[in-house]
């Protein structure tokens, strides 16, 4: 029993994890329009900095200055957010699907960087020799993991209550107003490079934020933490969540996290014994079948945008 | 709701039932192992199925500790998250104290630092090369769970510097693979040459999938050397080599194991290959190797041929006799210490089948150790849970390879040691 509780908060750490990457994407993407194809690189650059500024002296590369973690959090944040302010001035002029294909480049060029910079990050081997905050304390087992799990989910609560006032105020609206008319916008004295910009930053120091908890929780991060399929992943949570609702986010965070590992546990418990070498394969097709059924029945996501009126005109009045 | 409650015993009858006939010998219990390996690529379901294949020998020879062995196989898929996730699940659900894996060290390593230490499960991987392990055992972090069957790249490193020293070449270009075990290779090498004297004139990452290797063999040619190191796999090799010798390179030159394929003498062409040697770790000059191949043989209708599968065989089998050395439901602490009796130098020598493994039950109920004689070699690991190997140098000829050298474990730590 205690082993199904603890597997359990395991799962929900990493999906709340997810769930937050989710939720910098939405602003992004759900309230802004903006099409960032380069998710992991941001999310690396959170789980780099985490590890580099929080760690352990390591031969061979930069790091190791051992900083008290909040701030080693807070620098992998600052770092996703600087390569953000710097890519968005590069590439925010950029539309759609040019503004994935610069994005998806930026990410590549990220992962590439990390694999080949030994003196920066360790290269391929990637970063390690991270001491687990509060550890010494608590220990190493189920103890520690329900009190981290407590806290990342303090964290994703707090980013959705965040993102939520964002979204609702003036600011949120001006986002929406550029999403859908960034002409309009304009017209109306806004200046929608500069929004742009402020909602690619925020989201992006969101994936830090969620790159430093997922570098902390595995004490570890290597270049095979930032291929591109997180970052199809992370836009698959999105897509089936519900894109522009941050309830949404997190729920697809959960569900298709969900799916991702509940299904090899099935095949690995339920497949016949001549089917188990397969079921990696198997498990690819349930997990693609998924995504494009959703894609085509129920596109607009689970829990779909629900546009507000958030201010009413006054009534005409009568006299 | 009673309806409800019958249905349930009987469907549970009825599973345990067909669960029973499905094993050949119907014993009381059954021991889970668990196994992340990654199944959904080629190259990685050979390895998962090897393990099984270790599994089943040790199952047709009654068991581990009474109880027959069940290996429970999850994929990884390559990727990190997905890996540790699995390995969460084996160790929380279904309650194995072994751990099988991973093959990429990206992987094997959040497992290890997130999984297995914290959980206190052993964990032992076929074929994660990377130096980052050794460091991590050294600062104690491992304590002493984690253990690995792929010797490859200190012992092939140590032994290219020797043929390089031994043919006289004063310089030499390294040429290598961009990932860990490319890295790790170009950088134990450039140390091993250093020590026996021989100049790294130049030494090139060379990245997957490129239609072109120009800029890259240019470079190492412009050094001028007298020979020419490759830590590559056959595609990116082939396509290297093809542009080096047309640019006017030595043929002089040592290659590491992952090029001792066919498909790579082929393409470049024998009548380039005739002063190139090659390094690899050897099959043990024992019967046991020889049980291994024909037993592989026997199974899958093909000599086990291929990144890692002997490693994984080994992995499979080690753990499993460190299993039975350390008697039933003992705990991953207790068969990682276990794991030194079966790999004991002084001990009763076992081959890697069937009638071994029942042998080495034998002697290790009778309190005595066993020296596991491995698809492998005699696997012996060090206090950080690395393996030594033998070691042999060979060439191309027309049929295949020919061995030009053998070296002994005995013969490769000592001259690792005198590398040092």
């Amino acid at each position: 029993m205690i082993g199904v509780v603890s597997y359990i908060v395991f799962f929900a750490t990493t999906a709340s994890i997810l769930a937050i990457a989710v939720l910098g994407l939405n602003l992004q993407w759900g309230n802004t329009g903006l099409f960032n194809g380069g998710v992991v690189a941001f999310f690396g650059a959170g789980a780099y900095g985490t590890l580099i500024l929080g760690g352990t002296p390591q031969a061979g590369h930069l790091g190791g200055f051992g900083l008290f973690y909040p701030f080693a959090l807070l620098g992998g944040m600052v770092a996703a957010g600087l390569m953000a302010w710097v890519v968005g001035l590069l590439t925010l002029r950029l539309r759609h699907d040019y503004l994935a294909i610069a994005t998806f480049g930026v990410a590549v060029a990220f992962e590439n960087l990390m694999r080949n910079a030994e003196w920066l990050a360790g290269g391929a081997k990637g970063v390690r020799g991270f001491e687990r905050p509060l550890r010494a304390a608590l220990g190493d087992g189920f103890l520690y993991n329900l009190l981290f799990f407590a806290v990342v989910l303090l964290i994703l609560i707090a980013t959705y209550l965040f993102l939520e006032r964002l979204v609702s105020s003036p600011f949120g609206r001006l986002l929406r107003a550029i999403r859908e008319d960034e002409e309009a916008a304009q017209s109306l004295g806004k200046s929608p490079s500069k929004i742009r910009l402020t909602a690619f930053i925020t989201g992006s120091v969101i994936l830090g934020l969620a790159g430093g908890l997922y570098g902390t929780f595995y004490a570890f991060v290597s270049p095979q933490d930032v291929l591109p399929t997180l970052t199809f992943q992370i836009w698959a949570m999105l897509i089936v969540g519900g894109a522009g609702n941050n309830k949404g986010a997190i729920f697809g965070a959960f569900l298709i996290w969900g799916a991702w590992t509940t299904s090899g546990w099935a095949l690995s418990r339920f497949a016949p014994v001549e089917a188990q070498l397969y079921t990696g394969s198997v498990q690819f097709i349930l997990i693609g079948s998924v995504i494009v059924g959703m894609l085509m029945w129920r596109p607009q996501g689970l829990l779909p945008e629900r546009l507000v009126v958030s201010q009413r005109g006054n009534p005409p009045s009568n006299e | 709701m009673f309806k409800f409650k019958n249905l349930g015993g009987v469907l549970g009858l009825v599973l345990g039932l067909a669960m029973m006939s499905g094993t050949a010998h119907a014993q009381d219990c059954t021991t889970k192992i668990g196994a992340v390996l990654p199944t959904s690529v080629d190259w990685g379901r050979p390895i998962a199925e090897t393990a099984q294949f270790a599994v089943d020998q040790v199952n047709a020879a009654g068991g581990v500790a009474g109880c027959q062995i069940e290996m429970v196989l999850r994929d990884t898929q390559v990727d990190p998250k997905v890996g540790v996730d699995a390995a969460k699940a084996l160790v929380d659900l279904d309650g194995v104290s072994v751990l099988l894996g991973a093959v990429s060290s990206g992987v094997s390593m959040p497992i290890l630092t997130s999984v297995t230490v914290p959980s206190g499960v052993l964990q032992m991987s076929c074929c994660s090369s990377s130096t980052a392990f050794t460091g991590l055992a050294e600062e104690g972090k491992t304590k002493g769970l984690w253990f690995r069957t792929f010797a490859t790249t200190g012992v092939q490193s140590a032994v290219g510097a020797k043929v390089a020293a031994d043919q006289g070449y004063k310089t030499v270009a390294v040429m290598y693979k961009n990932d860990d075990w490319g890295q790790d290779m170009a950088r134990l090498i450039a140390a091993d040459f250093a020590a026996v004297g021989v100049e790294v004139t130049s030494s090139v990452a060379v990245n997957d999938g490129q239609p072109s290797y120009r800029a890259e063999v240019t470079e190492a040619l412009g050094s001028q050397p007298e020979a020419l190191y490759l830590a590559l796999y056959p595609a990116e090799g082939t396509a290297a080599v093809r542009e080096w010798i047309s640019l006017g390179g030595t043929q002089n030159m040592i290659l590491a194991n992952s090029l001792k394929s066919d498909e790579f003498r082929d393409n470049v062409g024998m009548q380039y290959l005739g002063s190139t040697l090659g390094t690899d770790t050897a099959s043990p000059r024992s019967d046991s190797a020889d049980a291994f191949r024909a037993a592989y043989l026997e199974r899958f209708d093909s000599e086990p041929n291929g990144p890692g599968l002997a490693n994984s065989y080994d992995a499979a089998m080690i753990a499993l006799l460190a299993m039975e050395a350390a008697g039933k439901d003992a705990s991953g602490a207790d068969v990682a210490a276990a794991i030194a009796k079966v790999t004991d130098p002084n001990g009763t020598p076992v081959s890697a089948d069937t009638a071994g493994f029942a042998a080495a039950k034998e002697v290790l109920a009778g309190g005595g150790t066993v020296m596991f004689q491995g698809a492998t070699g005699n696997v012996r690991f060090d206090g950080n849970g690395d393996v030594s190997a033998p070691a042999v140098v060979w060439s191309f000829s027309e049929s295949g390879t020919d061995e030009v050298e053998y070296m002994s474990l005995n013969e490769v730590d000592a001259f690792i040691a005198s590398l040092k």
